[in-house]
């Protein structure tokens, strides 16, 4: 959605996988702009908004998640948005063109944070990014940090760290005025992006066991904790590979996953959803920014004994034009020489040696394994020893 | 008649179940409820 606000995506259909009418041709009754409003578990029916009843065998829950909101005075005045749903974004993109907006606020330096700093500063937009901590994507080492804040400063978003937002009010020069704990500041829309919390209100109504996440509580097979009940999505909790506890990473491709192996139980085929490792990524202008596995504090709490190595090495090989430096952080468990986690920053090659590094979490390698792993070469594509094995080697040494 | 299946949400996950439920088994019926006015909307 990001990139539809930001006009790359031009066409708003190209983000519908498929439409209502699509899935009636196949037999299936869409209802949109309806709510369920309650579920009745002992009669085994679900209450609408329009009033009438469904009776149902089999209830599938894949209520989503909703963006946080900090609570603060003026935090609905108009000019303040989330970005969630695509009725936020064509909000969002219609006060972007209409108005003409000539500044805008982002809260929050995460996932939504990044992309829309790059969506709403490239329509020549002046961007202000805010956040809590220091360093943007708090996820990653703070050494990655002070790229991905270079990169934002370098594309003229200015950043301010350690602020906390207290107030909006309606503005003089523009149309809002922020009040922070950092001093004012003026611009005719703010972007609040300071995370999504799963959507659980049907399941705690039902009385469905949530997790330790604040998600719904499932099995292998995405079933709910009770008979007859799944739950698909962002709404759910997933089971980590690596930490072996049960996590919420609200991702679409996750979701995808799990409603298919919901789907396939429900009609009457046998299917597990074998989990995780926490593949994670954006793009931020030029750079892209991955991770996958645990970072050493998720490693600490599950129990390991994390060691890591950082390097900053280059995307193809050193002698090669257009070469771009890759930085890249292996964790792993000095006890067992496990491969835990790791997180990769660079212009290019960030994601591919983070999805190579998910596949190896995946497998359990050690890093001893990650370290000899037989990678494609050629000096346009890489160097005759990848960042990976470089990394890997280096982090060998510690365990 | 299949059993009757209500799908609560109709993002990436309750419209994959949907898809793969019905192609599994033709004789659900299926239902599937989105507050939104569109569907399997891509994030």
């Amino acid at each position: 959605m990001p990139y539809y606000i930001g006009d790359v995506i031009k066409d708003e259909k190209r983000l519908i996988a498929r439409t209502p009418e699509k899935f009636r041709e196949t037999g299936v009754d869409v209802r949109v702009n309806t709510r369920v409003e309650e579920v009745d578990g002992k009669a085994g029916a679900v209450r609408l908004s329009d009033g009438t009843s469904l009776p149902y065998d089999v209830l599938v829950l894949g209520t989503g998640a909703v963006p946080l909101m900090p609570g603060i005075p003026g935090e609905d005045l108009e000019g303040v948005f989330t970005l969630k749903k695509l009725s936020d974004a064509r909000k969002i993109k219609a006060w972007l063109r209409d108005l003409p907006c000539r500044k805008a606020i982002i809260i929050g330096a995460g996932f939504i944070g990044m992309e829309m700093s790059e969506a709403i500063r490239n329509l020549g937009i002046e961007t202000q990014l805010f956040c809590r901590r220091k360093l943007p994507a708090s996820r990653w080492d703070p050494e990655f940090g002070k790229t991905i804040l270079a990169e934002l400063e370098r594309h003229q978003v200015r950043f301010v760290s350690e602020v906390e937002t207290q107030a909006i009010e309606k503005g003089k020069e523009y149309r809002l005025r922020l009040i922070t704990s950092r001093g004012e500041e003026e611009a005719d829309m703010v972007l609040m992006a300071v995370g999504i919390r799963p959507d659980t209100g049907l399941a705690g109504k039902m009385g469905l066991p949530l997790g330790k996440t604040g998600a719904i509580q499932v099995n292998f097979s995405q079933q709910a904790g009770r008979e007859g009940v799944y739950a698909v999505g962002d709404c759910a909790e997933s089971f980590h590979r690596v930490s072996g506890r049960w996590v919420n990473i609200p991702l679409g491709d996750i979701a995808n996953k799990q409603g298919r192996v919901a789907g396939v139980n429900i009609g009457g085929g046998n299917m597990v959803f074998p989990g995780i490792v926490g593949a994670q990524c954006f793009k931020v202008f030029d750079l892209e920014v991955a991770a996958t596995g645990l970072d050493e504090r998720e490693a600490a709490a599950a129990g390991f004994h994390p060691v890591s190595t950082l390097i900053q090495g280059s995307a193809i090989a050193g002698s090669m034009p257009g070469n771009k430096p890759l930085g890249l952080k292996l964790i792993a468990d000095k006890a067992t020489g496990r491969l835990l986690g790791a997180q990769a920053v660079g212009e290019i090659g960030a994601v591919s040696r983070i999805n190579t590094l998910s596949a190896a979490l995946w497998a359990g390698f050690t890093v001893d394994d990650a370290g000899w792993m037989d990678l494609a070469y050629a000096p346009p594509v890489g160097g005759s020893w990848d960042p990976i094995h470089i990394a890997a080697q280096q982090l060998r040494r510690q365990i | 008649m299949g059993k009757s299946v209500v799908i609560v949400g109709a993002g990436a996950g309750g419209a994959s179940a949907a898809a793969e439920a019905r192609r599994r088994d033709p004789s659900l019926a299926i239902a599937m409820i989105e507050q939104g006015p569109q569907v399997s909307v891509a994030a």
